[in-house]
């Protein structure tokens, strides 16, 4: 089945998220393209063996518009069947845009997807992962944006071996372009990653998280209450619209463990839970589970370690 | 100036999910999803300052109409509603082909959604309402500063960005980003006078088909909801033991 990526550029190669679906395409062996997408003038982005061309945005535009009709194009084109994306900021625009094109519906969180007899068939996970939901698109264009670590990334050594296409600006200038500096240990690549939600109680409190990801070289990650509530980074929530983790460690601080934020980091290899709550739905994914107050644990821990 | 609102009623997200037939069950009574309440509080802001007016757009079972009245309630000024049994388990393209309709039958120059529903979480309505009005899609927008121009910050992978709001466009807006109000007394009240319609759906022009048709819904095998232990002062030392267990220390 013909297949299109569209991937990313991230640090000036290809995003781990692109890297991901290419292993899966790769794996099944079906025949596709990569066109990626990204600010940089000449990322290292090329792979040997893969046609790729490259949308070099501007980043001082809001262009997704019309890059979405040059991907459209290219579809239509080239007969592409199935075309695949990871589910970031930039591509759920991209893909919904190009869905009202191909007037295809996509189907958004896909976890894992076959082709058979010429159709795709694609799984989601619902109800926090206790269930997996299957569907299949019979449109003449299948849709797709999945979840990030779904799939293993294929190892690449990068060249210069692209197309460049130029964007036409809109009339919409981008300005005051802010980049949120990262220090320390990254949740996507952590073995360790603690999170923290509403348990800890106040802002202050995060001191002592902050303390136990030092002593563990951990990532510190948080709930969409405690992001909203603006306590941590919007860069730094797990879950449904933030980041998917899949560390060896995961130690949950005051987190009740809503479907949105288990989306995130169910997978996880070792699970421990700490909330006073008994009858938290977090417990249901610990393998081990502290019914107890977070904020006199962690600091004991803190003395311990 | 005149502005769409996105506003969905969706079961308590208190309550479990139940689905039948691949499809969300939806009780009667349904409530204003949360995620659209910054969405609202976003309309509200422009509309007093540059004396606009608010139009609710939903789509779905009318039930009650509790959550068409909690976004009544906030401030908005009218509602239009499409409730037809063949949209049942309509797909995300079908529904922004409803409610892009509903926004040109509101004459909204600015079309407001929240990012993504927290029952359906596709999170791709918005830009695909945008494309098909052929406007500009400004997402996950998750700051407004209102002077003479409105300055929007946007939310990206990196960090975030802002752009001024152009004259028309779709606009999504992240949870968090402004502090929803709560309708007093007197909005309740006056909520109950403001016009609802019911907008028949023979009146709008849709293109958009099903194309992704259930095959099954399989539970995962029960995952491992391990050991479980009441802290009664020493159970940090648990944890010390299966970090080291695991060589984490």
């Amino acid at each position: 089945m013909k297949t299109l990526i569209i991937g990313e550029v991230s640090n000036s190669t290809l995003s781990s998220g692109t890297l991901e679906i290419l292993g899966k395409a790769k794996e099944l062996g079906t025949e596709f393209e990569l066109i990626t997408i990204g600010p940089d003038d000449a990322p290292s982005i090329g792979i040997d063996s893969i046609t790729q061309k490259y949308v070099k945005r501007n980043a001082e535009n809001l262009q997704f518009n019309n890059i979405a009709t040059i991907i459209s194009e290219y579809i239509k084109d080239n007969e592409v069947k199935l075309v695949l994306s990871s589910s970031t900021y930039v591509c759920r625009d991209i893909i919904s845009f190009i869905s009202v094109d191909l007037l295809s519906s996509p189907v958004s969180n896909v976890i894992d997807f076959s082709i058979s007899n010429g159709s795709v068939e694609t799984i989601n996970s619902i109800n926090g992962g206790e269930s997996i939901y299957k569907s299949k698109v019979n449109s003449e264009h299948a849709l797709l944006l999945i979840r990030p670590k779904a799939f293993e990334p294929i190892e690449a050594e990068f060249n210069d071996n692209y197309d460049t296409l130029e964007v036409e600006d809109s009339n919409i200038p981008i300005f005051d372009i802010f980049k949120e500096e990262k220090e320390g240990p990254q949740l996507e690549d952590s073995k360790i990653v603690i999170s923290a939600g509403r348990g800890m109680v106040d802002k202050d409190n995060l001191t002592m998280i902050n303390e136990l990801a030092n002593k563990l070289n951990a990532a510190v990650g948080g709930t969409r209450a405690i992001v909203d509530a603006g306590w941590m980074p919007y860069s730094q929530q797990v879950g449904q619209t933030g980041k998917t983790v899949k560390p060896d460690i995961y130690i949950a601080c005051g987190i009740s463990g809503a479907t949105q934020h288990q989306v995130g980091m169910k997978d996880s290899k070792y699970i421990i839970a700490i909330n006073k709550d008994e009858e938290a739905p977090i417990f249901q994914i610990a393998d081990l589970g502290i019914v107890g107050d977070t904020l006199s644990v962690i600091p004991k821990l803190n003395e311990n370690i | 100036m005149k502005i769409a609102v996105c506003a969905k009623q969706i079961p308590d997200p208190a309550n479990t999910m139940e689905y039948s037939e691949g499809t969300l069950n939806r009780p009667d009574e349904q409530v204003l999803d949360d995620t659209d309440r910054y969405g609202i509080e976003i309309a509200l802001q422009l509309k007093e300052k540059f004396d606009a007016e608010v139009t609710i757009i939903s789509m779905g079972p009318e039930g009650t109409q509790k959550g068409l009245q909690q976004a009544l309630q906030m401030g908005a000024d009218k509602a239009y509603f499409v409730d037809d049994p063949s949209l049942k388990g309509a797909n995300s393209l079908m529904t922004a082909n409803v409610l892009s309709q509903l926004a040109l039958k509101s004459e909204a120059d600015i079309v407001i959604f929240g990012t993504e529903s927290t029952d359906g979480y596709s999170g791709t309505v918005p830009q695909q309402v945008s494309r098909f009005l052929n406007l500009d899609c400004i997402s996950y927008v998750k700051g407004i500063e209102i002077n003479d121009e409105v300055k929007l910050t946007r939310q990206t992978i990196e960090g975030s960005e802002n752009v001024n709001l152009p004259e028309k466009c779709v606009i999504s807006v992240t949870a968090g980003g402004v502090e929803p109000r709560y309708p007093n007394f007197k909005d309740i009240m006056a909520a109950k006078s403001k016009p609802v319609e019911k907008i028949d759906l023979a009146t709008l022009q849709l293109t958009a088909e099903q194309n992704l048709e259930f095959v099954t819904i399989e539970n995962v095998e029960s995952s491992k909801a391990g050991e479980k232990v009441v802290d009664e002062g020493e159970a940090f030392n648990q944890i010390i033991e299966k970090l080291k267990e695991l060589k984490a220390i």
